[in-house]
């Protein structure tokens, strides 16, 4: 029988070409792994979910608070399937689960990104994969943002009432183009079942294509070899194959990293729809963003309010916080192997101190994206009195360029230290090797 | 031995290709852009969707007391929430929070603190005054402020003062809430014309002025 297969399918070919592809001994290759598993788990618990989850914001009576007869208590159907889930034998875990996941692949796509960035495996020729790259973590981004509005509480109800703001604001189209992506004006009556279309069909459809084409690729070109390759076979691929080195070591991490994450979920809550409540006019206090969009809650934040008409169309303040700026950010991020200009193929992952000025500005932006993170707290700074309504804005401003200023050269500085700490050392062992003789 | 290259008549694949990937780019484009406007569903304005108008009384929107008409004594410096109640076709009640944007904001002040730009000619006595309660923003519902300072915005922080015609004191709101003006009939709040300023989500005064026309001719 394995002949028979073999004849037709060729696995032997396919043998040689993936599954026998080495993969590169280093902890710091186990980054986009981690974010491949949180994918794969994100998709099975969001099976599980949306098997539970009834996908509408028509009225229902509340089945666990019915009210009286005269006076039904009506929630949305989402917020009540989402409540039913919460009741369900490990319901709460599921949804908790499927949450840590989701902040954790953000988070371990952030930092495989810093890993390439400072490595230089950017580089020719793995620019498309850079690229595949920043789409996969701009659509994990917009996947997070619409799962947020599904239970449609209070506080999801708060983020797309600003989401549908930040769309609207756009000059000239906006009001069509949010009209047209949120089903109508703002709460349509299919918001949520719109909404649930991109959430489990769209979106998860764009991040797995992205994710073949991204892994395809990388089996194509290999991935880049860490240091020590270089001594042991200079210009051959040094690693352990993935059938069947890499495989028990892939099995094994992705159990121990999933064991981890449902340990979190059953002991930290997350979200928790009952204490938000159905959608409602009583705002909520200091409502947040995700951790990874809210360098741009702080931007909205610290940014002054203006209004400036051109050809009809208005530009203001939300349009330019909300869209501009992150527009800017994404594409400087897209831009980054473009600033390279060497035309040679990339084979080794190269040491960061050996690229000071890409270390130090590559410091400075994550510097600056902290900064405005913290911006986002500014009501919470204001109240605990550390500012002022009146100097908040200016203080955050300063901060928000001085201190990536300040990072940018105390990098370069760090970076040359180490360097003439390195050199004296090898004149040193150099001067000894030659007492030696 | 021909001196001259023999013109194919047939036309090459190449050419065949790029022809048939055009086309489908095009056919393509053009049904994408119609799905596109089925997207976008046609607007109904329904009684419970019209904005706050002429008549309407204001009634309670808080969860416990929703729907009961809001007397002078519940007012005080503490902001109230209120939806406009006016009539559909068949003389029923309704309260308009279909959309969400009509939720409103009451105060009322000892008399001579509200001052301008406040309108002061559509307030009750100079003491109760009406506001939009949607951030001119991104359209959060505004609260107090707990330091005691006028309203605050939770989402990025926007203040008012409800004293001064909401004037923005302090944030990235563009606008002052919009003033509702209202009177005091029997012990009944009632609405006497729209917002006097256009509010949340409209950005520009002709597509208030529009709509305002369009809800004239609705409701009549
Ligand atoms: S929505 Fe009120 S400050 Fe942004």
């Amino acid at each position: 029988m394995n002949q028979w297969l073999d004849d037709r399918l060729h696995i032997s070919r396919l043998n040689d070409k993936f599954l026998r592809k080495a993969f590169p001994v280093h902890h710091s290759f186990f980054l986009g792994e981690i974010t491949l598993f949180s994918l794969i788990v994100l998709i099975i618990t969001g099976i599980l979910l949306a098997l539970a989850y009834e996908p509408s914001n028509s009225l229902v009576v509340n089945t666990f608070d019915p009210g009286t007869a005269t006076k039904p208590n009506l929630v949305p159907a989402a917020y009540h399937s989402a409540l039913k889930i919460n009741a369900m034998p490990f319901g709460d875990m599921l949804r908790r689960t499927h949450h840590w996941m989701a902040n954790i692949m953000v988070a371990a796509a952030v930092i495989h990104m810093m890993r390439i960035y400072f490595t230089g495996a950017f580089k020719k020729p793995r620019e498309i994969n850079w690229w595949i790259g920043m789409l996969l973590l701009i659509f994990s981004a917009l996947t997070a943002v619409t799962g947020y509005i599904l239970p449609y509480d209070n506080y999801a109800y708060n983020t797309v009432k600003v989401v549908y703001a930040i769309t609207a604001s756009i000059p000239w189209v906006g009001d069509w183009v949010a009209q047209a992506a949120f089903a109508g004006k703002f709460p349509g009556a299919g918001i949520i079942p719109r909404i649930y279309g991109y959430h489990i069909m769209l979106l998860p459809g764009i991040l797995l294509a992205l994710t073949g084409a991204h892994m395809l690729i990388m089996i194509k070109q290999k991935h880049t070899q860490p240091q020590y390759a270089k001594r042991l076979a200079y210009k051959k691929i040094v690693g352990v194959p993935l059938i069947t080195q890499q495989t028990p070591i892939m099995l094994v991490l992705a159990l121990l990293f999933t064991g981890l994450v449902m340990l979190f979920a059953a002991f930290v809550p997350v979200h928790p729809v009952e204490f938000f409540g159905p959608p409602s006019t009583t705002p909520i206090n200091n409502i947040k963003p995700d951790w990874y969009l809210l360098w741009v809650f702080g931007a909205l934040a610290i940014i002054p309010s203006f209004e400036w008409h051109l050809f009809g169309g208005l530009i203001g303040a939300e349009f330019v916080g909300a869209l501009v700026l992150p527009g800017i950010v994404m594409a400087l991020m897209f831009a980054v192997p473009m600033l390279d200009r060497t035309t040679e193929n990339q084979y080794y992952a190269e040491n960061p101190t050996n690229h000071p000025v890409r270390l130090a500005a590559g410091v400075a932006f994550f510097a600056m994206m902290i900064v405005m993170s913290v911006a986002g707290y500014k009501p919470e700074l204001i109240s605990s009195g550390l500012l002022t309504t009146g100097n908040a804005n200016t203080i955050l401003w300063i901060l928000t360029l001085l201190v990536p200023a300040v990072s940018y050269f105390a990098v370069i500085g760090i970076v040359r230290g180490i360097r003439a700490l390195r050199e004296a050392d090898e004149r040193e062992s150099l001067a000894h090797a030659h007492a030696d003789d | 031995m021909t001196r001259y290259k023999k013109q194919d008549p047939e036309i090459t694949r190449r050419k065949f290709i790029n022809v048939a990937m055009g086309t489908t780019a095009a056919v393509g484009t053009v049904s994408l852009v119609s799905a596109l406007g089925t997207a976008n569903p046609v607007f109904r304005l329904t009684p419970d969707k019209a904005p706050p108008v002429k008549g309407d009384v204001l009634v309670h929107a808080s969860e416990s007391k929703e729907g009961e008409l809001i007397k002078v004594s519940d007012l005080s410096e503490q902001l109230v929430r209120a939806w406009p109640m006016g009539k559909d076709k068949d003389g029923n009640k309704v309260i308009r929070k279909g959309d969400p944007n009509n939720i409103l904001a009451l105060y009322r002040f000892p008399k001579g603190q509200i001052v301008e730009p406040t309108k002061l000619d559509v307030t009750v006595d100079g003491e109760i005054v009406a506001y939009s309660d949607i951030c001119t923003h991104a359209g959060c519902s505004v609260a107090d402020s707990d330091q005691g300072d006028g309203m605050k915005c939770p989402c990025h922080s926007g203040q008012y003062d409800p004293k001064r015609g909401c004037k923005v004191i302090g944030g990235p709101p563009p606008r002052p809430l919009a003033q509702l003006p209202i009177k005091l009939e029997g012990d009944q709040l009632v609405v006497t014309d729209f917002f006097a300023s256009m509010p949340y989500p409209f950005l520009s005064e002709t597509e208030w002025e529009k709509f305002k026309k369009e809800v004239e001719e609705q409701l009549a």
